[in-house]
């Protein structure tokens, strides 16, 4: 116990530098955890579109219900599909009500008459999106055709996106971490020089010695990693209807607490390595006993 | 039993600091080091604490070769030796009792049992009155006498003391080496005080080795010393 008591010590000797440490590890983690929730997000977006109907053919206004029938069949006998289901003009204006409850202006003067009838078709493998695509363009009766193909390929771009520049990102606050340890503890051992040479010359080894800054980098780590997830999860509470709202029928929220746990427990590691790191490296410096 | 054999200090800058030092001491033995600031009596005590290396020759005790003791076996060697520094080396943030202490938390004592070794060493050199004062509380006198607690509580084979009565008043200096005799009578430990402080010295009439520019000028036992 003394150990320990020690290193708070120490923190509290001069906690502008602790601040300082404990401040940079909180906001690398920070970045690090929002960082970490959009790619785990974009994911789930990205899985809930791939499952989503891949193309949608939407008739023109004088389609008959035997000219839909017949493109069904079509379609249905390539066995390229798993299921195609038909929206009729009052079920998609049903949909289009759901979906803009909220917002009465964009319901005002819309009839089933706006809305176009349409098939859902989806396709068995991602790859005969295009072949299906090609054979309800090519209908007489059918008016537009969209795939979301488009909108995966944009989605799997900004996921990469996120992800490369959450790396480089963070990487660098994580440097910026390390460096401000390294300072920090780097001073602590200055300050401290007497001590530690009275220290040595009455036979403490040099792990006695440098036991306490150890300690002190894993508090920073505790401390940084704590206070980051603690932010990110009130945020993340704060802000959950609007980002639910946001992203429509795609269920991410409520996210189970034992994922913060987890994600808590992670990144304590990770900072506690750091701070250990950190003060590994500042003693190997600075530390200059025999 | 310490036993330097054919010991030579040259520092990096070429200063020759020790010149073939041969030098015998038996246990429980109390020496006087003199000689004249620069004549080599710091380096020979920093030698048997390995805190320098000699550049030759060999240094025994009890018959183990210090010089051979690999690096992370140095903190070993050093709780067999007290050591009392001419300025002191205590730490002015702490209370007496915890510059005491110092030596048995890095030995990882209890704390009881670090309470009670504590006041014992404060009652030999007696400051136990003193237990929570800081040493910039305390007189000159005292903040040695601390030193020497600090020295003895772990209860060295050999107390090393390089000048501790350099910053000393006559009579301070009187009680902070009869002290040191007092341990070395009582405890058995052996003794090597380097200083230039030639009243001590010729009161104590202890064995004196002289050394002038690295080497021994003489050993005389219960010699004397005439300042130049």
């Amino acid at each position: 116990m003394k150990q320990p008591k020690e290193a708070i010590k120490l923190i509290r000797r001069s906690p502008y530098q602790a601040l300082a440490a404990a401040l940079a590890m909180s906001l690398t983690f920070f970045v690090s955890s929002v960082f970490i929730l959009l790619i785990i997000g974009g994911q789930i977006v990205l899985n809930y579109i791939e499952q989503r109907p891949q193309v949608i053919a939407f008739f023109k206004d004088n389609a008959t219900q035997s000219q839909i029938a017949d493109l069904t069949s079509k379609v249905q006998a390539t066995g390229l599909t798993t299921s195609i289901k038909f929206v009729s003009k009052e079920e998609a204006l049903a949909i289009y009500r759901e979906r803009n409850k909220n917002d009465p202006l964009l319901l005002e003067s819309v009839t089933a008459d706006f809305l176009p009838a349409s098939i859902d078709i989806s396709v068995k493998k991602a790859q005969d999106i295009q072949t299906i695509t090609s054979m309800v363009q090519q209908d007489s009766q059918v008016e537009r055709v969209i795939t979301p193909q488009n909108l995966v390929d944009q989605l799997v771009k900004w996921t990469k996106t996120i992800r490369v520049g959450g790396i480089v990102f963070v990487s660098t606050l994580l440097a910026v971490s390390f460096l401000i340890v390294i300072m920090v503890i780097g001073m602590r051992i200055a300050i401290r020089r007497d001590e530690i040479v009275i220290m040595n010359l009455v036979g403490a080894t040099k792990w006695y010695i440098s036991r306490p800054f150890f300690i002190e980098g894993a508090i920073y780590g505790v401390v940084g990693a704590t206070v980051a997830t603690f932010f990110v999860y009130s945020l993340l509470l704060f802000y959950s209807p609007n980002i639910q709202q946001f992203l429509g029928p795609i269920q991410i929220f409520p996210i189970s607490p034992l994922f913060f746990v987890y994600l808590w427990i992670a990144e304590v590691l990770a900072a506690v390595s750091i701070g250990v790191v950190g003060a590994a490296i500042a003693l190997f410096r600075y530390l200059r006993i025999e | 039993m310490i036993e330097f054999i054919s010991v030579t200090k040259k520092y990096p800058n070429g200063a020759l600091a020790l010149d073939d030092i041969n030098l015998k001491i038996a246990d429980g033995e109390f020496i006087f080091i003199v000689g004249p600031s620069g004549a080599g009596k710091s380096t020979l005590l920093k030698l048997i604490t390995r805190e320098t290396s000699p550049t030759s020759g060999t240094i025994l005790l009890n018959e183990e070769d210090i010089l051979k003791i690999p690096k992370n076996k140095i903190p070993v060697l050093r709780r067999r030796i007290g050591t009392v520094f001419q300025d002191f080396k205590l730490l002015l943030t702490k209370t007496v009792f915890e510059n005491v202490a110092v030596p048995l938390e890095v030995l990882g004592y209890k704390e009881s049992e670090i309470e009670k070794q504590v006041s014992e060493a404060l009652d030999k050199v007696g400051l136990l009155e003193k237990a929570n004062s800081f040493p910039l509380q305390l007189s000159g006198g005292e903040v040695q006498r601390t030193s020497i607690a600090r020295a003895i509580i772990s209860k060295p084979q050999v107390l090393l003391a390089d000048e501790p009565t350099g910053d000393l008043d006559p009579k301070n200096s009187l009680e902070v080496v009869s002290l040191i005799e007092k341990i070395n009578k009582e405890d058995k430990t052996t003794i090597l005080m380097a200083t230039h402080n030639a009243q001590i010295v010729n009161h104590f009439k202890k064995r004196v080795v002289n050394l002038k520019k690295g080497k021994i000028e003489s050993d005389v036992k219960e010699g004397r010393y005439e300042a130049a």
